[in-house]
C-alpha cells in the first residue's frame, strides 16, 4: 500500500455543481458574458477587417440604426421589426418549453401561418372588404399555426411520440407545401409577386409599426398569461412534474394540446406578420431560420418575456451590425453567422458558470457533488 | 478568487461602455461628399454561388475601372428584405444606383424605386420594367442565347468529329442537357444551344432533364449521369454547381459548360463555356448616371457589347478548327446574316413556325401577349431584355419538367 | 483482545457551499469491533462515511488506515485500502446474476465465473450467507440484494465494512439474520461501521457508539455503559420524551371502505390483488409491508390516480351519511364530489409539491382552479403559507422561496400543512417522517394525532415498525399486493408484523415455499 501525497493525486481543476446562486450574482455573470461577447465581437472584427475597434462599432451601429442621429429612423424601425419577429417566435415557444414540450417546429408553424395569410390575400383580397379581410387573415393564420402545433401535441398526448423529431418533421412538410403553393401561384417564375390586398396599414410612413406594436402587446400578454393565469400555472405544474399534475387532477393531455395550440397559433401570428406586415408575398425562406434561433432566445430569456426582449435585441443588433461589417469589408456573410454563433455560445456557456464552479488544485476537491 | 472575478467583470464592463460611446460618437461624423457617385449591389447569395460571383466580379471590375465607390449586401432573400437592403444602401451608405441580381428581387426593388425617385434602380433578369411605369427602374439581361448558340457550334463540331472517327453513327449524335427549371430563361438557353449544334451537325438530337434548383450539386450530377446512361454523348448544363461537369469528367463525356471555365477541374472533357459578362452593363449604367442620361428600360447585352462571351477553348478536347468556325459564325451573327431563332431551322410538332405569341408582359395569368415572330425570325430580347422563348421544338426531348 | 485501530479520522471537515456537513470530526474504529455511527437525519453520518469510501474528499483533516495516513480520492482507491461500503441504495445491475454483479468492475482478475462462484461459495459458508450466485438481481428480494452487496465487498477483500442504514429496508427477522452475520464478521477480526438512527439496533448490535449532531462529533461511548435516553440526548442535544402519544379512538364511524380492488401496472404485473379493508373516523390505520408491496398503488387508487381492474372504493359522507363510489374518478372529480380527501404522497417534491415553485404557489396546487376567473388569486394561498410557516415552524428565508431549497423536514411540513389545511375527513400519509429529524418527526406524529382527535380517518403507510406499533390503532400488513393480516397495534409485536410481511401466498394452491 503505497503512501500517496495530496498534490500528486489531485487533478489541476475539477467541476463542482454550485448551490443556487443568488439571482443578482447570476445576472452579474450574464451581463459580464454579454459585455465580454461584445468585446470579442469587436476584437474579432478588428482582426479580420483591419479596422479599429471604434470604427468596427461605428459600422455596426450604422448597420443597425443607420443615420439615426441625422433623424433618419428607417433603419431603427427595421431593427425593431427584426426584433419583433424573433421575439414573437420566442414568445410562442415559451409556454411549450415551460411545459417541457420541446417544440422545434416554430419555423413550420410560422410558415403555415404565413401561407394562410397569403392564401387569404390572394383568394379573398379583391372580394372582401378590408376590415373583413383582415379578420379572416388573422383568424386563419392563427388557426393554421395552431393546427401545425396541435398535430404533434395530440400524438405526444396519446402515443407519447417524441415531440422534438415530430415538430422538426412538420417543418419540412410546411416548407414543401409552400414550395408547391409558390409553384401554383407563381407559375413559371417561381416567385409570388407582392399582393396588394390585405396588407397591414402603414402608420406614419412606417411599414412595420403594426408588427412592432402587435408583438409588444403579445409580450405583455404572454408575461401575464404565464405568471398570473390559471392556465399558465397549469403549464408550470405539468412542466415540473406530470405526477404532481395528475395528483392535483390536472388533465395533462388537455394542457399539452391546449398549450401547443397557443404556441403554434402564436407562431402563426409571426408568419402573418411576415406576410401581411412585411413581404406581402411568400417563399420557403420566409422565416429564415428564426424559428430555430427563437429556441435559444426563449432559453436565454429564462422563459421570461421581458428578458427575451433584451436577448433578442442583443442578437439582432449583432446580426445586423456584423452583417454590415461583413458587407463593408466585402466579406462573406458566413462571417456574421459565425460571430452571432460565437456570441450565443458565450451566452449559453455562461449558464455553465452559474450552475457549476471550477475548483483549482489548491482548494480541496470533491469527486462528486 | 471571487473578488478577482468581480473586478475583472467590472473592468470589462467599463471598457465596453467606453468603446460603445466612442462608437456612438463616431456615428455622427458626416458622410462622404454626396457628389461622389456610389453604387449599391444587392446579391441573393454570396461568392460561393457561381451565379452571384459572376456579378460580384463584374461589380468590382466595373467600379474600379470607372473609379466609383460601391457597397454591397449579400445574402438578401427575395422578400421585403430586398427593399430594406435598398433603403439601407441609399440611406446609410449613400448609394445613387442600386442593382439587384436575382429574379425575385424585382417587385421589392420596384417598391424601393417608387420611394426613391432620385435613385436609379437596375435589375438583372427581370421582366417588369417595360410595364411597371417607374422611370428610375430598369431591367437588363444579355443575349446569352447567342453565346449558347456559339457553344452549340463547338458541341456540334465535336459530334462531327466523333461521327467521322466512327465512335458513333450520325443517328447516335444525342446530347444531354441539365436544366434548372422549365422556364423561358432555361428553355431559350438549351434551344439556342441545340440550334447551334444543329447548325453544323444536322442529325443531332437532345435530351433535357431538370433538377428544380439553381444550385444542387448532387441532383445535377445525378441528372448528368442518367443522361449519359441514356446514350447522350455530350453534356451541357444550365445550373450553377459543378455537378454536371464533374459527372462528365468521371464518365469521360465531353462537356460544354456555363458561367465560366471548368477546365481546371475537368481537363479531359471541358470544351468551352459561355457566360454573361456584366461589366459592360455596370459601366454603362454608371456612365449614364454620371452624364445625367437615362438608362435604357430594357438593356440587352450582346456579343458586340462584350456582355456575351466565350471562355478559352480547351484545344485538348474541342474538335480541330473549332476556334475558326466559332469566329466565322460569330461574324455572321454580328452582321445579321445569321439569326439564332431562325424559324427556317426548326419545327414545332413537325410544322414550321410562322407566328408565336410570347408572354412578355408580366401578369398573374401568364397571358401570351406579344407577337415575337417577324419575317421568319423569332426575335428574342427585342421586346424585353429577359428571355421569353419557350417553345418545345422538334429534336429536343424533355425527359421531365420542373417548375419549382 | 488487543485493540488495533483500523481506521482513524482526525479533524475531518467537509463543506458543501455554505453548508458544513462535517466539522472537526474525530473517530476511531478498531479491528474486531462493530462501531455504530449514530445521528439524526442530516447530521453528516453518510457524508463522513462517503469520505472514507472515496466518494468525497475532505476539505480539511486526515484519514489514517492502520496507523498510516491515507489519501482516498476514489472508491477504487478505497478498495485498495480494503475499505468497502454498502450504500443505502443498492448499486447493482438488475439483469445480471449475483455472481456477475460481484465480479463486475474488478480489473486485475480474469473474468472467470466458475472460479468466482467457488470463491463466493466460500465467503457465503464462512459467514452464513444464503445466496444463489446464478440468480438474477431483478428476481431478488431487498434482503437478498443487500446480501449480494455485502458479498461483493467481501469478495474484493474488504476488511473495513461500512453499512449505511442497512436495516431500513429489512423485516425484523431479516435484521436479526444480518446482525448475526455482522457479528460473525466482527469475530473474524473485521472492522464494521454501521450508520443508523435506530437506538435499539445500536444497543443490541454494536460495541461502541459514536454520535454526530449537526455535523459535529459529540462523543463515543461503550454500548454496555449507555442507555437509550443518554444516546438520544447526545443525538438531539436535549432530553426528549420518545414516547408517541396514542389516545383511544373516539366517535368512530365507517368513513372509507375498499372493496376487493385489483390493480395492474403498465407491464401487466398485478400490484394490488383483491385488497379489502375499511378505515373509520378517528382512527389511524397503519399499513406495513416490505417496500414496493403495493402501498403506493393502494393510496393512489384511493386518491384517484390508479385505474382499478376490479373492485370499488366507497366513501361515507359524514354530513349526509351518503355512500359514494370513488371508482374511476380523478382527483379533481373526487374533490368536486365534496370528498375531503387529503394525500401526502411518498414522493414529496415529485408529486405532492412542485420543487421549483415557491411556498405560496405550492399552496394553490389543490385550490387554484376554484372560481371562474381566468386568473389566479394569490391572496389566500399567501396567508395560508404564512400561517403554515408560523404554526409548523417552517425554516425558510421567505414564503417565496422555492420549496426544493428547503430541508426535508421543512418540505414535509409544507406538504402536510397544506393537506391538513383543507380540513380533510380522510388523510392518507405515505412515509411521512422519512428523512426527517426527530423533532420534525414528532411534530408530524402530533399533527396526525390532532387530526385523529378531530375525527379524521387516517391511513398511515410507514416503514419503521416501532413507530407503527406505537402510533397506530390498527395495522394492516400487505405483502406482494395482498392483505396478509390486520392486527391490533396495541397488542401486536414487531416480530408478528415481520412474519406477516413475508407471509407466503396462502390460497391453498401454493403452500409456503416462498
Amino acid at each position: 500500500m503505497a503512501k500517496k501525497t495530496d498534490s500528486k493525486k489531485e487533478p489541476l481543476f475539477h467541476v463542482v455543481k454550485r448551490d443556487d446562486m443568488p439571482a443578482g450574482k447570476a445576472w452579474l455573470i450574464r451581463i459580464a458574458a454579454i459585455v465580454f461577447s461584445f468585446l470579442l465581437v469587436g476584437l474579432l472584427s478588428m482582426a479580420i477587417t483591419e479596422k479599429s475597434f471604434g470604427e468596427t462599432y461605428e459600422i455596426m451601429f450604422s448597420g443597425v440604426f443607420g443615420r439615426l442621429f441625422e433623424g433618419k429612423t428607417t433603419m431603427l424601425w427595421k431593427y425593431l421589426q427584426e426584433i419583433a419577429i424573433l421575439l414573437c417566435l420566442a414568445l410562442a415557444l415559451t409556454p411549450a418549453f415551460k411545459m417541457k414540450f420541446w417544440n422545434c417546429g416554430a419555423e413550420g408553424q410560422a410558415l403555415v401561418g404565413g401561407l394562410a395569410s397569403i392564401f387569404c390575400m390572394i383568394q379573398f383580397g379583391s372580394s372582401l372588404s378590408y376590415p373583413v379581410l383582415m379578420v379572416v387573415i388573422v383568424v386563419t393564420s392563427i388557426l393554421a399555426g395552431a393546427i401545425w402545433g396541435i398535430i404533434p401535441a395530440v400524438f405526444k398526448a396519446l402515443f407519447n411520440t417524441n415531440e422534438t423529431l415530430f415538430t422538426l418533421m412538420m417543418n419540412y412538410i410546411a416548407t414543401q407545401i409552400i414550395a408547391y403553393y409558390v409553384y401554383i401561384e407563381g407559375g413559371g417564375s417561381n416567385v409570388i409577386n407582392p399582393v396588394a390586398y390585405g396588407n397591414f396599414p402603414t402608420v406614419g410612413n412606417n411599414d412595420y409599426f403594426v408588427n412592432i406594436v402587435t408583438v409588444a402587446g403579445i409580450t405583455v400578454l404572454m408575461y401575464a398569461y404565464l405568471r398570473f393565469s390559471k392556465q399558465g400555472y397549469e403549464i408550470s405544474v405539468v412542466g415540473e412534474s406530470q405526477n404532481t399534475a395528475r395528483y392535483v387532477g390536472i388533465n395533462v393531455k388537455k394542457v399539452i394540446i391546449r398549450t401547443m395550440a397557443i404556441s403554434g397559433g402564436l407562431c402563426g401570428v409571426a408568419g402573418m406578420l411576415l406576410v401581411a406586415g412585411k413581404d406581402h408575398s411568400i417563399n420557403t425562406n420566409l422565416v429564415g431560420g428564426d424559428g430555430f434561433t427563437a429556441i435559444l432566445m426563449s432559453w436565454l430569456g429564462q422563459f421570461n418575456p421581458f428578458i427575451m426582449v433584451v436577448m433578442t435585441a442583443i442578437v439582432i443588433f449583432l446580426r445586423l451590425g456584423v452583417a454590415k461589417v461583413a458587407d463593408t469589408a466585402l466579406l462573406n456573410h458566413s462571417f456574421s453567422e459565425i460571430i452571432v454563433g460565437i456570441v450565443i455560445l458565450i451566452l449559453v456557456g455562461c449558464e455553465f458558470f452559474i450552475h457549476y464552479s471550477i475548483k483549482f488544485r489548491q482548494s480541496k476537491k470533491e469527486v462528486k457533488a | 478568487m471571487k473578488n478577482l472575478k468581480k473586478i475583472l467583470a467590472l473592468v470589462l464592463a467599463l471598457v465596453a461602455v467606453m468603446t460603445t460611446f466612442a462608437a456612438c460618437g463616431g456615428g455622427e461624423t458626416p458622410a462622404p461628399e454626396a457628389s461622389d457617385l456610389k453604387v449599391g449591389f444587392i446579391f441573393l447569395h454570396d461568392e460561393q454561388s457561381t451565379y452571384d460571383k459572376n456579378f460580384m466580379d463584374a461589380a468590382k471590375a466595373a467600379c474600379e475601372e470607372m473609379g466609383v465607390e460601391y457597397a454591397q449586401k449579400t445574402q438578401i432573400p427575395e422578400s421585403k428584405d430586398c427593399y430594406d437592403a435598398a433603403v439601407e444602401l441609399i440611406e446609410v451608405d449613400g448609394c445613387d444606383i442600386i442593382f439587384a441580381d436575382s429574379f425575385g428581387h424585382e417587385s421589392f426593388l420596384i417598391d424601393a424605386a417608387k420611394k426613391y425617385p432620385e435613385v436609379q434602380f437596375c435589375h438583372a433578369t427581370g421582366t417588369q420594367a417595360h410595364t411597371a411605369g417607374v422611370a428610375n427602374f430598369h431591367n437588363a439581361f444579355a443575349s446569352i442565347y447567342q453565346g449558347r448558340f456559339l457553344a452549340g457550334v463547338a458541341a456540334g463540331l465535336k459530334l462531327n468529329e466523333m461521327i467521322e472517327a466512327g465512335k458513333i453513327t450520325a443517328d447516335q449524335a444525342k446530347m444531354g442537357y441539365v436544366g434548372a427549371f422549365t422556364f423561358a430563361e432555361v428553355m431559350s438557353g438549351y434551344t439556342s444551344f441545340y440550334l447551334g449544334a444543329k447548325y453544323v451537325c444536322p442529325s443531332v438530337t437532345m435530351d433535357v432533364k431538370f433538377t428544380g434548383s439553381w444550385y444542387d450539386e448532387k441532383l445535377e450530377k445525378e441528372a448528368a449521369q442518367s443522361l449519359i446512361a441514356g446514350g447522350c454523348v455530350l453534356i451541357s448544363q444550365h445550373a450553377d454547381s459543378m455537378g454536371a461537369p464533374t459527372a462528365c469528367e468521371t464518365a469521360g463525356v465531353p462537356n460544354v459548360s456555363y458561367n465560366g471555365s471548368t477546365v481546371a477541374a475537368c481537363p479531359n472533357t471541358f470544351i468551352v463555356s459561355s457566360r454573361i459578362d456584366w461589366t459592360p452593363y455596370f459601366k454603362y449604367m454608371i456612365q449614364c448616371v454620371m452624364d445625367g442620361k437615362a438608362i435604357d428600360t430594357d438593356w440587352t447585352g450582346t456579343i458586340e457589347s462584350g456582355s456575351v462571351v466565350l471562355t478559352d477553348i480547351n484545344e485538348k478536347v474541342a474538335a480541330a478548327g473549332t476556334a475558326a468556325k466559332i469566329e466565322e459564325v460569330k461574324a455572321k451573327l454580328l452582321d445579321g446574316s445569321l439569326n439564332v431563332f431562325d424559324t427556317a431551322t426548326f419545327t414545332v410538332g413537325g410544322k414550321a413556325v410562322t407566328s408565336y405569341l410570347a408572354d412578355v408582359d408580366t401578369d398573374a395569368d401568364f397571358t401570351k401577349d406579344t407577337e415575337a415572330v417577324e419575317g421568319g425570325i423569332f426575335y428574342e430580347s427585342k421586346h424585353r431584355s429577359a428571355p421569353y422563348f419557350d417553345m418545345e421544338i422538334d429534336g429536343i426531348t424533355l425527359l421531365d419538367r420542373n417548375y419549382g | 483482545m488487543t485493540k488495533q485501530p483500523a481506521i482513524e479520522l482526525k479533524n475531518i471537515t467537509k463543506r458543501f457551499g455554505k453548508v458544513v456537513a462535517n466539522k472537526n470530526v474525530n473517530l476511531t474504529a478498531y479491528r474486531g469491533e462493530i462501531l455504530s455511527v449514530l445521528g439524526e437525519n442530516g447530521s453528516g453520518k453518510t457524508t463522513l462515511m462517503n469520505m472514507i469510501s472515496g466518494i468525497y474528499f475532505p476539505d480539511e483533516g486526515h484519514i489514517f488506515i492502520d496507523g498510516k495516513e491515507a489519501v482516498i480520492t476514489s472508491p477504487k482507491e478505497a478498495f485498495g485500502y480494503k475499505i468497502g461500503m454498502i450504500h443505502q441504495h443498492f448499486k447493482l445491475v438488475d439483469v445480471f446474476s449475483a455472481a456477475e454483479n460481484i465480479v463486475l468492475g474488478i480489473e486485475n482478475g480474469k473474468y472467470n465465473l466458475k472460479d468466482s462462484a467457488k470463491e463466493i461459495k466460500k465467503i457465503s459458508e464462512q459467514y452464513g450467507f444464503d445466496v444463489d450466485p446464478k440468480k438474477k438481481i431483478y428476481t431478488m428480494s431487498v434482503s437478498e440484494k443487500q446480501t449480494v452487496e455485502i458479498i461483493k465487498v467481501l469478495y474484493r477483500g474488504a476488511d473495513i465494512l461500512i453499512l449505511d442504514e442497512p436495516t431500513a429496508v429489512l423485516t425484523p427477522q431479516e435484521t436479526e439474520k444480518l446482525f448475526a452475520i455482522l457479528r460473525r464478521m466482527r469475530d473474524d477480526g473485521k472492522c464494521i461501521i454501521i450508520i443508523t438512527h435506530k437506538l435499539h439496533e445500536v444497543l443490541s448490535l454494536s460495541d461502541r457508539v459514536s454520535v454526530l449532531r449537526k455535523g459535529e462529533y459529540i462523543g463515543t461511548v461503550n454500548t454496555s455503559e449507555t442507555s437509550e435516553s443518554e444516546l438520544t440526548e447526545m443525538m438531539v442535544g436535549k432530553k426528549i420524551d420518545l414516547n408517541i402519544q396514542r389516545d383511544e379512538p373516539k366517535n368512530t364511524e365507517e368513513r372509507l371502505t375498499v372493496n376487493s380492488i385489483t390493480c395492474v401496472d403498465k407491464t401487466g404485473t398485478v400490484m394490488l390483488d383483491n385488497v379489502s379493508f375499511s378505515v373509520k373516523s378517528g382512527e389511524i390505520l397503519g399499513i406495513a409491508g416490505i417496500a414496493g408491496s403495493g402501498q403506493r398503488e393502494l393510496l393512489e387508487s384511493i386518491a384517484g390516480l390508479q385505474r382499478l381492474e376490479y373492485g370499488d372504493i366507497f366513501y361515507f359522507d359524514p354530513k349526509t351519511g351518503k355512500k359514494e363510489s370513488l371508482r374511476d374518478k380523478n382527483p379533481l372529480q373526487i374533490r368536486q364530489m365534496g370528498v375531503r380527501l387529503s394525500f401526502v404522497p411518498e414522493d414529496r417534491l415529485g408529486m405532492g409539491l412542485v420543487g421549483n415553485m415557491d411556498i405560496v404557489d405550492n399552496m394553490m396546487l389543490r385550490s387554484y382552479s376554484k372560481g371562474h376567473s381566468l386568473f389566479l388569486k394569490r391572496n389566500k394561498p399567501k396567508s395560508l403559507a404564512m400561517k403554515i410557516i408560523n404554526d409548523l415552524e417552517v425554516v425558510t428565508p421567505s414564503a417565496s422561496t422555492p420549496v426544493r431549497r428547503l430541508s426535508g423536514g421543512n418540505v414535509q411540513k409544507v406538504l402536510v400543512g397544506r393537506e391538513i389545511s383543507s380540513s380533510p375527513t380522510v388523510l392518507m400519509v405515505a412515509y411521512p417522517v422519512r428523512g426527517l429529524d426527530i423533532n420534525s418527526s414528532y411534530m408530524i406524529y402530533n399533527l396526525l394525532n390532532q387530526q385523529k382527535a378531530q375525527g379524521v380517518a387516517i391511513i398511515f403507510v410507514g416503514e419503521d415498525l416501532d413507530v407503527l406499533v406505537e402510533l397506530c390503532d390498527r395495522i394492516m400488513v400487505i405483502g406482494s399486493g395482498r392483505v396478509t393480516g390486520v392486527v391490533d397495534a396495541r397488542t401486536t409485536t414487531k416480530e408478528e408484523i415481520g412474519l406477516l410481511m413475508t407471509k407466503p401466498k396462502d390460497d391453498g394452491k401454493e403452500n409456503g415455499n416462498g
